[in-house]
C-alpha cells in the first residue's frame, strides 16, 4: 500500500492505496468525489479531466503516488456556498449539457484554459477541449457556454465566428 | 513498584493507537458540499408561459456540479465487482470452461457461466441470444463466465485464469455470402436470413418500361457504436426476501423486468429496477446485458454486485447500428420524374437479432425517401453474421437508407443535368400523396421546409 497525502479543493486529504491505484479511482473510491467520471479509463475521452497544480490531467492516467504532496481541483471545488462558478453557470444557461457525463471534465478543462488568460478564438477553444469527447451536443452548445463563461470572466469577447466556415 | 518502562511502553502504544485513530478517522469525514442550496423561483401567479420561453434543463445544474450521481457513482455496503470474461473467437464450439482456478484469485467471491442461468437467453423479438454463451460463440464478444470480487482489478486478474477450451468453426462476416444456400447456418435454422420484408406498390415492371432513364448504383454504410460517454452499467442486490432490486442504466425497464424476469424464472413483482441518470444512451441502452448474470452473484455471494463495462466491452459486446448493403435501381422520365423504384436491402444482422427486426421494418418503410413512387419494390432481409450484435440505434435504420436514396438523386440529378433542389421538388411528398405502404399523409410540408432551409442557408451562393 502507498500512503498518500495530498490537497483537494483546498483541504488535506490522506489516503492509503494500492501502489497501481490511479488518482482517479483514488479520488472516486476513497475520497468520494465522484465528479470526475470513468469513460474510457484509457486517457481517451476526457470525463476524468481534473486540475493538478493549475494543470488539466487525465486523472485516469495519472497515478495516485504521483499526486502525492500536490494542489487537486475537482468539479466539486468549484463552486463556493453563496455563488456557483461562472463556467457552471454557462454550461447551465445555454444548454451545454444533456446526459452531463462529459461535464465536470468539461468544465475543468475550461477552467484550465480561461486561467491562462489569453486571448481566445474558437478555433482555439475547439482546439483547447479536442481531449474531451462528448456524444450528446455535438459540442456546438458546449463551446457557446465556454465563450459565455470566457466572456464574462475576462471582459474579453471572442470573435464572431465565420458563416462559411464549418 | 511501578515499572516505569512498561508504563512508558504502555502509553506510547495508546499514542501510536491513537495516530492510527485519526489517520484512519480522516478520509471517513463526509465531504462538505460547496454550492448554493437554494434557487430562485418565480412566484407561481408570476410565472410566464412556456411557450417562447428559453428554457433551461432541470437536471443542468446538477450535472455542472458534478452531483448527478450515474451508475458508477453508488457504493452499497459490502459491495462486490463483477467482470465479464469474453470469447474472442468469433464462432466456435465451447468444448469446457474451467473456473476453478480463478475461484482461488484473492478476493475472488463467485463465479458464475452460462449454464447456471435458469433461462439462458434474452431478445426483444427473437430471443437468440445467450447471456453468457455456453454452448456456442457466435461473435467474439459474447460474454463466456463472470467473475465477482472485492476490487474490480480482482476481478479483472480472476477473468484471465479461467481457461475455456473451443473447437474453432469457420466464421461468417459478410452478410451477402451468409445468404447463400450453402454458408455455414450461424443459429442452426434452414437459413442465416431471419427476418424479411416485402413491400409492392403499382407495377414495377411497367415502371421501368415507361421510363425514359433507368439508373442502378449501390450503397454500403459501416458499422457504427453508440459510445454513450458513461458504459453500461448495474448494481444487483438480491435480499433475504428473494427479491432482487437492480439499479440500472438500462433505457427500458419495464421491458427489461420482463427480460430479466423470464431469465432468472421468476415472478415479475420480484424484480425492482431503479432507472437512473444515464450518461447517454442512443439506442444502445434499450435491453439487457448484465442484469441477470450480477443478480445472480449477488444471490451467490450475498452481497450488491456492480458492473460496469469496460470501453473494450462496450465496443465488443454491446449493440451497434446495422451494416447496410442497398442496391437501387430507379427509373426517371427525361424530366427527372421517378417512375419506378426498386430497392433490396440487405441488413447485416450481426450474431443475434435484438431490434433488428423493427430497424429492418423502418428502413424498407423509408426506403423510398419521401418521394411520390407509384411503382415501387422493396425487399429487405436480415442476416446473421459471426459479428458485433447490431440493435437499436438513433433512426432505426433510417440513416441508412437515407443516405442511399439521397445519394442516388444526386447521381440522378447530375446525370440529367438538373439542379438538385429542382429534383427534389419535382418528386416531393405533397398533401394527399400516399406513403410506400399505402399511408395518406397530411401536413405535407417537405417543399415548404426544403425552399425556407435552402434561403436561409445560401443554397444559390453556395452553388456557385
Amino acid at each position: 500500500m502507498t500512503d498518500i497525502t495530498l490537497n483537494v479543493n483546498g483541504e488535506v486529504k490522506t489516503a492509503s492505496v494500492p501502489p497501481e491505484t490511479t488518482l482517479l479511482k483514488m479520488l472516486r473510491e476513497d475520497l468520494n468525489f465522484t465528479g470526475a467520471k470513468i469513460g474510457c479509463d484509457v486517457g481517451d475521452c476526457g470525463a476524468c479531466t481534473v486540475l493538478v497544480d493549475g494543470l488539466a490531467v487525465n486523472a485516469c492516467l495519472m497515478l495516485a503516488a504521483q499526486a502525492n504532496g500536490k494542489e487537486v481541483l475537482t468539479i466539486e471545488g468549484l463552486s463556493t456556498l453563496d455563488k456557483y462558478h461562472p463556467i457552471q453557470k454557462a454550461f447551465e444557461d445555454v444548454a451545454a449539457l444533456q446526459c452531463g457525463f462529459c461535464g465536470p471534465g468539461m468544465i475543468m478543462a475550461t477552467k484550465a484554459l480561461i486561467d491562462q488568460e489569453q486571448e481566445l478564438t474558437r478555433d482555439q477553444i475547439k482546439d483547447a477541449l479536442s481531449g474531451n469527447l462528448c456524444r450528446c451536443t455535438g459540442y456546438t452548445k458546449i463551446i457557446d457556454g465556454v465563450i459565455d463563461a470566457y466572456e464574462k470572466i475576462t471582459g474579453r469577447k471572442v470573435p464572431a465566428r465565420n458563416p462559411r466556415a464549418a | 513498584m511501578v515499572d516505569e518502562t512498561k508504563l512508558a511502553e504502555k502509553q506510547e502504544t495508546v499514542e501510536t493507537l491513537r495516530k492510527v485513530d485519526d489517520d484512519l478517522r480522516l478520509p471517513s469525514v463526509p465531504e462538505r458540499n460547496f454550492f448554493p442550496k437554494e434557487i430562485d423561483i418565480a412566484p407561481a401567479r408570476l410565472q410566464t408561459p412556456a411557450i417562447g420561453q428559453r428554457a433551461t434543463r432541470p437536471d443542468g445544474r446538477l450535472h455542472g456540479l458534478g452531483q448527478t450521481k450515474y451508475i458508477d457513482d453508488m457504493f452499497f455496503p459490502g459491495m462486490l465487482h463483477a467482470k465479464i470474461k469474453r470469447a474472442g473467437v468469433a464462432h466456435a464450439k465451447i468444448k469446457s470452461i474451467d473456473v476453478s482456478e480463478a475461484q482461488k484469485m484473492p478476493g475472488v467471491q463467485a463465479t458464475l457461466i452460462g449454464s447456471e442461468i435458469p433461462v439462458n437467453s434474452f431478445g426483444p423479438s427473437l430471443q437468440d441470444q445467450p447471456l453468457l454463451a455456453d454452448q456456442v460463440v457466435r461473435h467474439a464478444g459474447d460474454g463466456i463466465a463472470a467473475v465477482a470480487a472485492v476490487t474490480e482489478q480482482q476481478a479483472l486478474d480472476a477473468l484471465e485464469k479461467i481457461k475455456v477450451v473451443y473447437e474453432e468453426l469457420p466464421p461468417v462476416f459478410d452478410p451477402i455470402e451468409a445468404m447463400s444456400e450453402d454458408a455455414i447456418k450461424i443459429h442452426n435454422n434452414d437459413s442465416n436470413i431471419y427476418a424479411s420484408k416485402t413491400i409492392i406498390k403499382g407495377d414495377i415492371e411497367q415502371g421501368f418500361k415507361d421510363s425514359d432513364y433507368i439508373f442502378e448504383r449501390r450503397f454500403t454504410t459501416q458499422m457504427v457504436e453508440h459510445v454513450p460517454m458513461e458504459p453500461h452499467a448495474s448494481i444487483a442486490e438480491w435480499d433475504a426476501n428473494g427479491r432482487v432490486t437492480l439499479h440500472s442504466s438500462l433505457g427500458r425497464i419495464t421491458l427489461g423486468r420482463a427480460d430479466i424476469a423470464r431469465t432468472l424464472e421468476m415472478p415479475i413483482n420480484r424484480i425492482r429496477i431503479i432507472a437512473t441518470v444515464v450518461g447517454g444512451n442512443f439506442g444502445g441502452k434499450n435491453e439487457i446485458t448484465t442484469e441477470p448474470i450480477i443478480s445472480l452473484l449477488s444471490k451467490k455471494t450475498g452481497h450488491p454486485v456492480k458492473c460496469v463495462f469496460t470501453r473494450e466491452d462496450e465496443f465488443i459486446s454491446s449493440t451497434t447500428r446495422h451494416p447496410f448493403i442497398m442496391d437501387y435501381k430507379t427509373g426517371v422520365s427525361k424530366e427527372g420524374k421517378i417512375l419506378a423504384r426498386k430497392v433490396r436491402i440487405v441488413c447485416d444482422g450481426g450474431a443475434y437479432c435484438s431490434w433488428t427486426e423493427t430497424t429492418l421494418g423502418k428502413a424498407s418503410i423509408l426506403s423510398a425517401g419521401p418521394y411520390n413512387v407509384e411503382n415501387l419494390h422493396v425487399d429487405a432481409y436480415a442476416v446473421y453474421t459471426t459479428k458485433t450484435v447490431t440493435g437499436a440505434m438513433r433512426g432505426f435504420g433510417a440513416p441508412q437508407v437515407c443516405f442511399a436514396y439521397e445519394s442516388h438523386m444526386d447521381d440522378i440529378a447530375a446525370e440529367l443535368g438538373i439542379e438538385p433542389l429542382e429534383i427534389r421538388l419535382m418528386n416531393a411528398f405533397n398533401e394527399g400523396s400516399s406513403s410506400p405502404t399505402g399511408q395518406v399523409l397530411e401536413s405535407v410540408v417537405v417543399s415548404d421546409s426544403l425552399i425556407m432551409a435552402t434561403e436561409r442557408f445560401g443554397w444559390k451562393e453556395w452553388q456557385k
